[in-house]
């Protein structure tokens, strides 16, 4: 087996990270931003786990665990609010809301 | 676990016994008032039970978290507000038809949330502490789902919130993978690149806690989601989740001993300046008296996170002590101002009651309540005689013990500017009153009883109260903060 070096694996959830960043600035569709925060939140579980099996501890896949719970409840709260929004314009467009401004 | 670290966090095990019989009552009978009732006697329980905790600090309970009195007397402030938060969200959804049982639910867990973040020690427990709190804030606040500007102020805050704690997340990450320690109180190895790694961490956690406290360049969140929010969730973001939020950053900052690194020291002053002019500058042309607090809100967090600028371990005691006074001052001036709106508002209106042109003469009408709000105003811009002036007093003494010229000055100037708006107010509430039959008075809108004037009287004598006599309170707080101080120089003696 071949051993990779942990800086590796912290370039790739940095990049993996900045992927899911820009979809959240650049996406328009609220359900895409939604997917980009699963992107940018597994890519912090990866560099979690990184460093835990660098120091030889449970504690970074610990952290992942923990990480996935929090990313469905956020998802779930982010749907029910996704629906409201289909509900009430009937578009899922974040464009629109901007109504709040001054 | 041991008898001791039970009682310690006995608070917070109550909190959660109460969320569980929170749903068991829910399911076996939906009632507003029972909730209330339910929810008022868990926190006034979990209160109580600080009593016994108090006698016991310094203590570790499991890695997770750590009790000690600062932590203690930050958890009696938030409970107290979220006391008055539980009282007023009655008053102000009592008028819907819908009953609205889950709402308490999700104020006890913002509550636990909070609670847990402020006695955190260790990566994981903010974590928790921080989502909780988070999460349990956007269901809040996009709760009245009829509203107009509920469903945009609830996205914002999610979409926004959950960038920033994803953002923190990976600081922690990074620092985990340069210490290998998870703990509040690592050590980054002598190593070049694994201390670049350490650095890196440490300012995207930063990034995390200058979002929740909305300073500047993370700021743009506030005004919208304070103005979308129902009013006693607005009440809740601006006190219960500041005050933990401040307290885990100040933790954080000392017991990592961040404080002693010149670059971070120079970051937050830069941070603490451009918050206090930018938050300023932006509420001065806000007619919408929520916006407007949430603008003041970015300066008053500004000018508090002075109290970190410290640059030697002596300084701690006084600055520790500055910060929660500050904090205490800023929140009970807040109360009165929002205690009177949710009063002045309710559930199942299109919006709040938030323009504050409408509180025209309110003086002449209502003379308790319109100098009630007056000297609240004055406190927040800090005039002599009320508890604004001693905090602003000690924030100052503090930048001068640490020759932080460049903040002082921002203090002054931001100060000044803030007394243009705070008058514009006040005279508002002044000028005679409106002659108009053709709206409803301010004074006949909402569910305003007699118990919300009672409380806002009693906060306000507290602030005229320690705006002359602040050592009552002070003199407390010198204890405390010293016994805090042991462990902070504990835990960075050993770097």
């Amino acid at each position: 087996m071949i051993d990779i070096a942990i800086t590796h694996v912290f370039l790739i959830s940095a990049l993996l990270f900045c992927v899911g960043f820009i979809g959240v600035l650049a996406r328009r569709n609220t359900l895409f931003m939604l997917m980009s925060l699963e992107v940018m939140l597994n890519a912090v579980g990866l560099a979690f786990v990184g460093a835990g099996s660098l120091w030889q501890q449970a504690d970074g896949q610990i952290m992942f665990i923990l990480i996935l719970t929090l990313a469905a409840a956020e998802v779930a709260i982010g749907l029910a609010l996704l629906i409201r929004m289909q509900h009430q314009r009937h578009n899922v467009d974040v464009d629109g809301l901007s109504k709040l401004r001054g | 676990m041991i008898v001791e670290q039970f009682i310690a966090i006995a608070p917070q095990l109550l909190l959660s016994l109460a969320i569980v019989m929170q749903l068991l009552l829910i399911a076996f009978k939906r009632s507003q008032h029972s909730i209330a009732f339910f929810t008022v006697s868990a926190i006034l329980l979990a209160l109580f039970a600080h009593y016994p905790a108090m006698t016991n600090v310094n203590l570790a309970v499991t890695p997770l978290l750590y009790v000690d009195v600062f932590s203690l007397t930050i958890n009696v402030l938030i409970l107290s507000c979220s006391l008055v938060a539980v009282w007023v969200s009655y008053g102000y959804l009592r008028s819907a038809v819908e009953c609205h049982d889950e709402y308490y639910v999700l104020l006890l867990l913002a509550v636990l949330g909070a609670n847990i973040l402020v006695l955190s020690n260790h990566f994981a427990a903010i974590f928790l502490g921080f989502e909780l709190l988070s999460l349990s804030l956007v269901g809040m606040i996009g709760y009245l789902h009829l509203r107009e500007h509920t469903l945009e102020a609830g996205f914002k805050y999610l979409i926004l919130s959950a960038t920033a704690s994803s953002i923190m997340l990976l600081g922690m990450a990074f620092v985990y993978g340069a210490t290998g320690d998870m703990s509040l109180a690592y050590q980054v190895p002598q190593q070049q690149d694994l201390q670049l790694l350490g650095q890196a961490g440490l300012v995207l956690i930063m990034v995390g806690f200058c979002f929740k406290l909305s300073l500047v360049p993370f700021h743009t969140w506030t005004p919208d989601v304070y103005q979308g929010a129902p009013m006693p969730v607005t009440l809740m973001l601006a006190t219960v989740s500041k005050a933990a939020m401040f307290a885990i950053f100040v933790k954080f900052w000392l017991v990592s001993a961040i404080f002693n690194q010149d670059s971070m020291q120079f970051l937050l002053v830069c941070i603490a300046i451009a918050s206090m002019l930018v938050g300023n500058l932006l509420a001065l042309t806000q007619q919408n008296i929520k916006r407007l607090l949430a603008y003041s809100s970015i300066a008053h967090m500004g000018y508090l996170i002075i109290v970190l600028a410290i640059q030697s371990q002596q300084s701690v005691a006084w600055a520790l002590k500055s910060g929660v006074f500050y904090i205490l001052v800023y929140i009970i001036a807040t109360l009165v101002i929002m205690i009177y709106l949710s009063g002045r508002s309710k559930a199942h209106a299109i919006t709040d009651n938030d323009d504050w042109r409408g509180w025209q003469g309110l003086i002449w009408q209502r003379p308790l309540q319109g100098s009630c709000l007056i000297l609240a105003l004055l406190s927040l811009a800090g005039i002599p005689l009320t508890a604004g002036f001693i905090g602003k007093f000690y924030l100052f003494t503090v930048a001068i013990e640490n020759q932080l010229w460049g903040a002082i000055s921002a203090l002054i100037i931001g100060s000044g500017i803030a007394l243009y708006y705070y008058l514009s107010i006040i005279f508002c509430i002044l000028a005679k009153p409106l002659e108009t039959t053709s709206q409803t008075p301010i004074d006949k809108v909402g569910n305003f009883t007699v118990s919300h004037a009672t409380v806002m009287g009693m906060l306000t004598v507290i602030i005229v109260a320690l705006g002359l006599f602040p050592d009552i309170l002070a003199s407390q707080l010198i204890f405390q903060s010293e016994q805090v101080t042991i462990i902070f120089n504990e835990a960075s003696q050993r770097f």
